[in-house]
This record gives C-alpha cells, structure tokens and sequence, in this order.
C-alpha cells in the first residue's frame, strides 16, 4: 500500500523533523520558556500569511497587506491614547483595516487593474497616510487589558494570542473548503474566465478576498501593537515578503487556485522553529535569511518536479 | 443555517476565552526561579555570556561596532553574542531579544529602534535575572540598569559649530543647517546645543533659515543644498547632522566648485566622506568611533555582572577615560572624533 505524501504532510514531517533537530542541536530549544516565546511570536506572522495566502489563492498578491496593518495598528493606538474605550477602537481599527481591503479590492475588480500594481500603489498610498499621521513617530499609551492581548495566556497555559491565531485559522480553513464563497475561490483562481461564465460573480468574491485579507491584516495589528506596546509606520514591516514566501512555501500555487490554510500553517511553523532555533545556536542574522532562502527554493523546486513528474505519469498512462 | 452554526461556535469561543486570561503563564513563576538561578551560572565554558543587539545589522557603523565589541570578548574573557535584525524593524528586534532570554545570557545591551516597543521584552528579560542596558540609542530608563551614550550630546553640538566657525575663518556670515529628520530627538539635541553656542560666542553668524529636513537620505540633501546655494548667494557654511546628509552637502558643493567658498562641517563615517574630505568640499566629518562604543559597552556589561559600577573618570582600556553622570547610570563614551583628509584613510568604517 502506497501512503500518499501531499504536498502538505511533506511539509508537516519537515516541521517536524526540524523540531526534532533543533530540540537535539539547540540548547534550550524545549525548554517551557523557549516554547511559550515561539508561541507567542508565530500568530502575528501567522494571520498576516493566512490573509497572504487567500490573495493569492485567487492568482492576485497583496503587497499593501502590512501598511494595512500597521494603519490600523495606528489608529487604533491613536484612539486609545486619546481615552477612547478599549472596545470601540479596537472596532475602529478593524473597520480601518477593512476599509484598506475593500480600496483595493474596489480597484482590482471595477477598474481591472491587476493586483500586484494596485496593491504597490495602495502600499505607498497608506505609508504615506500613516507618515503624515504619526510624523514617523511610534504612538503608545495603551491599556493594561489591551496589553494581555498580545502578552497574556489564556488559564495559564497558552498564549491567547495563540488561540485567536488558531481560531482564525479553522475559520480561514472553514471559510475555503466548506463555503460557496471558498469553492468560487479556488475556481477564479484556477480560471478565472470560465467561473464568470459559470455564472460566479467574481468580482463580489474577488472583493470579499481583499476584505478577508485585511481583516485578517487588523487582527494581526491588534497583536503586533499589544504585544509591542506601541504603533508605528513599519510595525511588522519586514513580514510582507516572509508572507508571501510562507504561502508559496506552504504550496500555494503563485498563479492560484490552489493553496490549503495547513500548509501556511506548516510552514510559518518551519519559518518559526528555524528562526528561533538559528538564533539559539548563535548564527548571525545574516546567515538565518540565506539559510531560510535556501530551504525556500528547495522546497519550491521539489514542488515542480514533484508537479512536472506527476504530469508526465499521467500522460503515459493516457497515451 | 450553517451560519447560524457558525456564529453559535463563535459566540461559545469568545465565551471560553472571556474565562481567564492573566499576565503570568503558570510555568513563568517557576521559570522566573530558574532564571534567580542562573543569573551566575554561564555556559559550558564558565564565560560570561554578553548580548549586544545593534538596531541593525549589515551596516558600516554597525559592522564597526560587532569589531569593537567581538574585541572586548576577546580580550576581557567573555563571549559576545552580536545579532540584531537584518532591517531596523522593532518586531525582528523583539524577537531577537525574545530568543537571547531563552538563551539564558547574563547581559543584554541593546541599540533601541523604537525604545516603547521594547519595555515588554526588556522588563520580561529584567524578570529572568538578565541584566539590561542600553547602548547608542536610550531605551525606556526605568528599565536600564546602565546607559551607554556615545557622546555628551551638548559638548557634540557645540564641538560642531566651533569647528564650522574655524573653519569658516571669520566670524561673520550667513550659514544654514540640514538635518535627517525634524522629529529625531539626538539630532535636535545637536542642533540645539550648536545653536546655543552660535548666539553665545559668535553673535555675528547668521542663520539664514531654519533647520532643514533631509529625511536621512544623501540625495535629499544634495538637492535641499543645491537650493540653498541658489537662494543664498553668499552662504559661508553649512552644518549637516545625520550621517547621510554632510555627503549630500559635500556632493553639491563638489559638482558646482565651491570648495573655498563654502565650509562644510557634518557627522559623517570617515569611510564615506574620504573622497569628500580630499579635495575638501567637505572639511571635517565629526563623529565617535562605533568600534569603541561597541567595545565600552561590552567592558562595563562585564563589570555590572561582576558588581562593579563605571566611575566618573574611569580609564577604559582601549577606549579611554569614560564619565558618568550625576545618577550614576548614564556612560558617556568621551569627545567626539574629528575626521580630516590626513586620518580619514586609517579608519575601515
């Protein structure tokens, strides 16, 4: 009997194979403390590759995705340091958040400009906006309950922001594989051409996609900016390329239409791991990124031989 | 129907969650001992192990540093972690921080990106028996045991203007002031206190305009140079803080020939401004030397481990003679360096 190794349980024995190593080589990798740190690290990175990959399922990218984030972020620090309630600016933030989302998905889909330029310009668009909020300055002045967002643990055990984290990704996971909304997802990814003609109304999916994503772009910002107590132009700035290779190493196909949310899953896990365990053997930074470049394109390059042999089986069997 | 379903589970987790979320886990207390514990016990080879996190790595000031401070390990017996994130973001850098603590290191001293987004982390570390100071840049001073500044930022920016002067040859003229950015509090304190000393020793230099924001970038201040020279014909100096914008200056004074005509004076890295220096377009480039800040911050680390406070006039070795202000806490490294064509070319940063 022939166990099938998706691309997915490949990933997951890499993760796992790494946690392993790492345990063995890495002084302190296990330790309760050192668990609970790479818990508390994953989700912010998590939810922005989780709103990465839904973009790209449907064969778009979103480039403005952590300028969405720290909008929000920084609206909703400004908002608290104003003494506003905990709740309404978080609900400000989101609908900030939000409002980026459907701005670029209004563009994509009515104008038809394609994604990767609409969401550069947006990109620039919010920077812009949030430089000439903050003046380039950090904002803080939040509320001790806001800052258990990001720091505390739910019964003493887990990090809260983990469980949303995993909360959103069953929801994400649901949302794809269980809804109308999910299928039409994949098939405009697939072709986008042939769902219109199915009768899909893709630009209305196409729009909820940017919304999801930057909603899931606000909960991240909600993290980010309670865990580091502060709000700022670049918060979280050097996520958005880790995003966008966090997908595609987690087998999302760049030109869409397909992509599963435990495969992102897997592999922001393997970004983690490596990440924390790299810098527990004391490698400098420099080494980690040519590392975790390494390992990305190889796993890309088993993905398309993988692809290309799997092809080449079934034409032999049909001819 | 399935969203009926769907809201039901959703409302029941935000139930759950409401239950009890607390600051502490329920293992940090006991983890909080082991770190009690550990605060003497270093690795495997009985080294003090220090961490010193730049704002960044792969740049020529701090590349500098990493030498000085991988030097004082060398010499003082102690291993010196350098990492800090490969771009100036304050979420890589709390995560580096993050992992230093599960590392168990004695000291971690660390150039701030953004000094709020760090309390946490630094407090967590404090919590874990980890001594933290700051080096380059202060963070949240509630929180340092120590605070490494490179330079006394009054007697930097006074330095500065006094040369401009001198180097001017006169005491009468027009000159004007480029800037990274308005709202960076170093760069104002320089300013300031070199404007102090214009208006207290040298009534007759004029400033033309005020400040002028060159947003940390060499460009912006080749072409905001430019301008002045056209807007004011008979400009004598410009000071320029920041280290990009003395090389913007220089570049326009260059490209139009006026060398002897105008004075520039700015904080710039003696490598960069070498060929600026040489055929004078830029007449002295004044900073510190980040190699030994990096090894003064690695030497008084060692000697808080040890319990052994920096005293005012303290002699460094290899750095010199340090003072230490009135609380006891806030290092400052010495006078600032002037780089002149003649050095320029005996310094690799």
């Amino acid at each position: 009997m022939k166990i099938a190794l998706s691309k997915e349980n490949i990933l997951g024995l890499i993760a796992l194979a790494l946690f392993v190593v790492m345990t063995i080589i890495a002084p302190g990798f296990l330790s309760a403390e050192n668990i609970n740190n790479m818990m508390f690290q994953l989700p912010e990175f998590g939810l922005l590759a989780l709103g990465m990959m839904v973009v790209i399922i449907t064969g778009g990218i979103d480039l403005s995705i952590t300028y969405t984030a720290a909008l929000s972020g920084v609206s909703i620090a400004m908002m608290q340091s104003h003494g506003y309630p905990m709740m309404i600016s978080i609900l400000v933030g989101i609908l900030i958040g939000l409002a980026c989302g459907f701005m670029n998905g209004f563009i994509v889909t009515r104008i038809g400009v394609s994604p990767i330029l609409v969401t550069l310009g947006t990109m620039i668009l919010f920077e812009g906006v949030i430089l000439s909020i903050t003046k380039g300055n950090s904002i803080s002045g939040f509320s001790d309950w806001y800052n258990l967002i990001g720091n505390g643990y739910y019964l003493g055990l887990i990090p809260l922001s983990m469980i949303i984290f995993i909360f959103f990704a069953v929801v994400t996971s649901v949302l794809l594989g269980k809804t109308y909304w999910g299928r039409c997802v994949y098939m405009i990814g697939s072709n986008s051409v042939a769902s219109l003609f199915s009768g899909i109304n893709t630009s209305r999916v196409i729009l909820k996609v940017y919304l999801y994503a930057s909603f899931l772009a606000a909960i991240s910002a909600i993290i980010m900016t309670s865990r580091y107590n502060t709000a700022k132009v670049d918060l979280g700035s050097s996520y958005l390329l880790q995003s966008v290779a966090a997908a595609v190493l987690g087998g999302t196909e760049i030109q869409g239409g397909y992509g599963k949310v435990v495969g992102t899953v897997y592999a922001v896990m393997i970004f983690q791991i490596l990440s924390n365990g790299l810098n527990l053997l004391e490698v400098p930074r420099t080494i980690v990124n040519v590392i975790m470049g390494a390992i990305l394109i190889a796993v890309l390059v088993i993905n398309f031989a993988k692809t290309k042999l799997g092809n080449k089986d079934r034409m032999q069997v049909t001819s | 129907m399935k969203k009926l379903k769907f809201f039901v589970s959703l409302l029941f987790l935000f139930g759950l969650l409401a239950g009890c979320v607390s600051q502490n886990s329920a293992t940090s207390n006991k983890s909080a001992n082991n770190g009690q514990a550990s605060e003497t016990k270093n690795d495997a080879n009985g080294k003090l192990k220090i961490a010193v996190v730049p704002k960044l790595v792969g740049i020529p000031y701090f590349n500098a540093a990493e030498k000085g401070a991988l030097q004082a390990g060398k010499d003082l017996g102690v291993d010196v972690i350098y990492t800090g994130p490969t771009e100036a973001d304050a979420a890589q850098q709390v995560k580096i921080i993050e992992d230093l603590i599960s590392q168990k290191v004695d000291v971690i001293a660390v150039a701030p990106n953004d000094p709020a987004s760090l309390t946490p982390v630094l407090k967590k570390a404090k919590e874990q028996g980890i001594k933290v100071i700051d080096w380059d840049t202060p963070a949240d001073q509630s929180i340092v045991e120590l605070s490494i500044h490179q330079i006394d930022d009054e007697i930097y920016g006074r330095h500065i203007a006094k040369t401009l002067i001198e180097k001017i040859g006169t005491d009468k003229g027009e000159i004007a002031i480029l800037t990274g950015g308005l709202s960076a509090a170093n760069l104002n304190a320089w300013i300031d206190a070199a404007k102090k000393e214009l208006e207290e020793n040298y009534p007759g230099i004029k400033l033309v305009t005020d400040k002028i924001a060159t947003d940390e970038k060499q460009q912006v201040a080749y072409q905001k140079t430019l301008d002045l020279i056209k807007s004011y014909p008979n400009l004598k100096g410009i000071m320029a803080f920041s280290t990009p914008a003395p090389l913007g200056a220089a570049q326009a004074i260059q490209e139009k020939g006026l060398q002897n005509k105008i004075t520039v004076v700015g904080t710039a890295l003696p490598k960069d401004s070498k060929p600026f220096l040489e055929d004078q377009s830029l007449d002295v480039a004044i900073l510190w030397e980040p190699n030994k800040l990096g090894y003064l911050t690695v030497a008084l680390a060692k000697d808080l481990v040890e319990g052994k406070k920096p005293q005012d006039g303290q002699n460094i070795d290899n750095v010199g003679k340090i003072e230490v202000k009135e609380d006891g806490k806030t290092v400052i490294m010495g006078p600032p360096t002037d780089f002149t064509a003649e050095n320029a070319g005996n310094y690799d940063f």
